[in-house]
């Protein structure tokens, strides 16, 4: 094998921690609440009405935030499991089953966009559908 | 896109018409007083041959980041694949085409450049004729590109890459379920690992010391064996990236969609990783054409030391690819 090669393969191991690099700490960002990486499967956004965002690590973190700042928060905005997809939490179905999904707070509330996602996660993992945590009174 | 589209299918009819004039007039021995005006046109014929095709090589990269920025324009498109359903049939031919006249310009331009090297280009004539299939991918490939984007008008609603490619009916899940039984993602992924391993071993087999000692019916074997493993790891690479790599690093453990995977910015090195994979296999058959069609006379020579390092870019392109992942799933 030539130098080239070696050469070759050092850079490509460059890019991919790069890559990883991107995804973990700049992509990801940390939880307004605890502190933890954000991942985007699980990602709570809390848009403020002076349209600032505060991004949570799960639906815990964001609840237990929302709790003392009802006042300042405009809409949330939470991610579907299955799609990744992004919506209002209004819009969501909420279920609270066996499967945890962040082990340093036990949040076992889960997000689905679609009630047939929420009916079949509450069924293998024995759940339940929940209201919305983050309703807002008006 | 469009313009690429048109300035390389007007080369290629023009480049078509030339190949089959030339081949026609073809001779094995010129007179003197025509030697001149010969070579001057049989290098026009080549110069421009190669411009046209490095143009459409690039153009299927293109492809896809003119299907990326469709996305905003089409309602209900989440990424590339909602904008695959506005003329589902022409997307799908040229998904297919583009590959395929990848391998084949990339495969003409490497002949050439073994004929050229040679200083009486013994490898003209079968050059031209394989110009010629060339020639004739390219229009296909042209005329398709034309139609797609003249006709493409994002005015309907289409669904998300969900509802295709999440379902537990999906075909990426059910044909290796169909093979390996219900563990089928856990054997894929060993398979994934094996079948590279393997590839990359007998692909630096080829370029170690040890080779020029094997008896040519053990070279053989490691040949026809690339070739398989190389066939084989198409398939196995590809449903295993949907089914185990995909969801993991992008985070979405029920999200298989390919698309998002290569152009959501999700992984940001996943077109790299996919590249990387697609020129290792690629250089395979590019070696294959080689063996086949420069591996005589006074060729041979040349072909040697071009395969060789055919060889090495792809055990290269494998390791890089398999390393990029393997990174990605320890790390993320």
């Amino acid at each position: 094998m030539t130098k080239k090669f070696w050469i070759g393969l050092i850079i490509i191991l460059i890019v991919a921690l790069m890559g990883v690099y991107y995804q973990k700490f700049l992509k990801n960002p940390h939880c307004a609440y605890d502190g933890s990486p954000v991942t985007p499967i699980y990602e709570v956004d809390i848009v403020l009405k002076e349209k600032s965002t505060k991004k949570f690590c799960s639906i815990y973190c964001a609840t237990q935030w929302f709790k003392n700042n009802v006042t300042l928060i405009d809409h949330v905005i939470v991610t579907d499991e299955i799609r990744g997809n992004k919506i209002d939490s209004y819009m969501a179905y909420f279920v609270e089953s066996e499967l945890i999904t962040n082990e340093t707070n036990d949040n076992r509330i889960h997000v689905f966009q679609q009630r047939q996602d929420a009916l079949t996660h509450a069924e293998k993992f024995h759940g339940t559908m929940t209201d919305d945590p983050f309703s807002l009174d008006e | 896109m469009l313009f690429v589209a048109i300035f390389s299918l007007s080369l290629g009819g023009f480049l078509f018409l030339l190949t089959i004039k030339t081949l026609l007039s073809f001779k094995t021995t010129v007179p003197l007083e025509d030697k001149s005006k010969f070579e001057r046109k049989g290098y026009l014929v080549f110069l421009l041959a190669c411009v046209t095709l490095s143009v459409r090589m690039i153009v299927w990269p293109w492809f896809y980041f003119m299907l990326q920025s469709f996305v905003s324009e089409v309602p209900g498109a989440m990424c590339m694949f909602g904008v695959t359903q506005i003329l589902p049939s022409t997307v799908t031919f040229l998904q297919i085409i583009k590959p395929i006249s990848f391998f084949i310009m990339g495969g003409w331009l490497l002949c050439y450049y073994v004929d050229k090297s040679t200083p009486t280009a013994p490898l003209a004539r079968k050059n031209l004729l394989f110009l010629l299939i060339v020639c004739g991918v390219l229009l296909a490939d042209g005329i398709g590109d034309i139609y797609y984007v003249i006709r493409m008008k994002p005015l309907m609603s289409v669904s998300c890459c969900a509802t295709f490619f999440d379902v537990p009916l999906r075909p990426s899940a059910m044909i290796p379920q169909a093979i390996f039984g219900r563990n089928f993602q856990k054997i894929l992924f060993i398979l994934y690992y094996l079948s590279n391993i393997i590839l990359i071993i007998l692909l630096l087999t080829g370029i170690s010391r040890k080779w020029e000692s094997l008896t040519p019916k053990y070279r053989m074997i490691i040949l026809y064996s690339q070739y398989a493993i190389g066939i084989i790891n198409i398939p196995v690479v590809i449903y295993t990236i949907i089914e185990n790599i995909a969801p993991k690093l992008m985070q979405l453990p029920y999200h298989h969609c390919i698309y998002c995977f290569m152009g959501n910015g999700m992984v940001p090195d996943a077109p790299i990783m996919l590249g990387l994979f697609v020129i290792g296999t690629f250089a395979i058959g590019w070696m294959g054409i080689l063996r086949l069609l420069c591996k005589n006379g006074e060729a041979r020579l040349i072909t040697e030391r071009l395969l060789l390092k055919g060889n090495n870019v792809s055990a290269f392109c494998f390791l890089a690819s398999i390393i990029m992942v393997t990174i990605h799933l320890i790390l993320i």
